[in-house]
């Protein structure tokens, strides 16, 4: 199967590659796998807590081709939005802007589970940080 | 789940009624597949415990009645039949002399596993152990390529090793899971088996993490092998 110009271009060139630190408040991190081929991503972001404007973002994956690919994707496309509208990044965009065939499909999936589990990771954070201020200021200078 | 295949197929020659035989009983004459399904193909119920040496007396009896050496001389219909019956008997075979395979071809066939939309997680910490592992994988890796010094190099592969060993262990468990489900799931009435065919679903899911992970640690450590 041959793959298209874009996924060997991320393939070959991945975007962002990386990892920030789990534990700062600002840092959500998405840890997704398939069960199909095993293949393992994570995908963290930074976010603006005045904004909410996503202003980093990192991954590392474990898989093929299709899957670094569009993992490399999603942290290009979440950077510069706001959580919200990243969220509406659908696993089809991706599947279009890559050409992956249909039984790549699911690495598309699995980038954009990533994403939301990332922003999720986030939320909940926030949540908590909310509910508990001091507790984790104390842990992020921990850190 | 029913394993006879639709009502009473006829014979095309003599329109005797088959039931679904590879060969016509009044005529002999072989007929069309009558039934998509591996296990139906072999004659056999759909369970998931199967005696391995009767499969494997079942398949040999078949490839000798269906080979397309016994069609030479018959019309261009039954040359076709001939080769794809023989063609669909080693799909058959090959997927269900494993237990693995057998597992996820039942679960395919009953519409639980859908290949490309399965949003089922891993348990996290399984997907945590199974990222950092690949990493001190990678980390080996380029050592190795950047001919990195031999101490570093030897503690990471002793560290690999180790781990490679405890998924070997975690593979072990997972199959040792996934027969008891199979059991399980054989004994099952009809009402109980959506409960246990999702549960077949997970451990399927959690193995393939599992497999890979053995396969790559398996490439990675033989690889660094000194010549």
């Amino acid at each position: 199967m041959a793959y298209s110009d874009k996924v060997i271009d991320h393939y070959k060139n991945p975007r962002n590659v990386g990892s920030m630190p789990k534990s700062d408040p600002q840092v959500g991190t998405g840890m997704v796998g398939a069960p199909e081929c095993g293949d393992v991503m994570r995908l963290q972001i930074k976010v603006n807590p005045e904004t909410q404007v996503i202003e980093d973002a990192k991954f590392k994956t474990f898989g093929c081709g299709s899957a670094i690919a569009s993992s490399s994707l999603a942290t290009e496309w979440v950077k510069g939005k706001t959580v919200e509208d990243a969220l509406q990044i659908k696993n089809t965009d991706i599947v279009r802007e890559l050409s992956l065939p249909p039984v790549k499909i699911h690495c598309s999936v699995l980038a954009e589970d990533a994403i939301k589990a990332a922003i999720g990771d986030w939320k909940r954070k926030r949540a908590e940080s909310e509910s508990q201020p001091e507790a984790s200021t104390a842990a992020a200078q921990g850190d | 789940m029913q394993v006879s295949p639709s009502p009473s197929p006829a014979c095309w020659s003599c329109h005797a009624a088959t039931d679904g035989a590879h060969f016509c009983p009044a005529c002999g004459k072989i007929q069309p597949l009558a039934s998509a399904d591996y296990f139906a193909f072999f004659g056999l119920p759909q369970r998931l415990q199967l005696d391995a040496d009767d499969l494997e007396r079942r398949y040999l009896s078949l490839s000798w009645k269906l080979h397309p050496d016994n069609f030479v001389r018959a019309d261009q219909f039954e040359r076709d039949l001939s080769l794809e019956l023989s063609s669909q008997l080693n799909d058959a075979y090959r997927t269900l002399r494993d237990p693995v395979s057998r597992v996820e071809y039942l679960l395919a066939r009953l519409g639980v596993r859908k290949e490309g939309q399965t949003r089922q997680q891993a348990p996290p910490e399984l997907l945590e152990e199974v990222f950092e592992l690949n990493e001190s994988l990678e980390e080996l890796h380029m050592a190795r390529e950047a001919g990195g010094d031999g101490d570093e190099t030897a503690e990471l592969r002793r560290r690999l090793e180790e781990a490679g060993r405890g998924f070997e262990k975690k593979l072990a468990d997972v199959d040792a899971e996934l027969a008891a489900a199979s059991r399980d799931l054989d004994a099952a009435m009809d009402g109980a088996r959506d409960p246990l065919l999702a549960r077949l679903n997970e451990i399927l899911n959690r193995r393939s993490y599992i497999r890979n992970l053995v396969a790559n640690v398996a490439r990675e450590l033989q690889e660094g092998e000194p010549a």
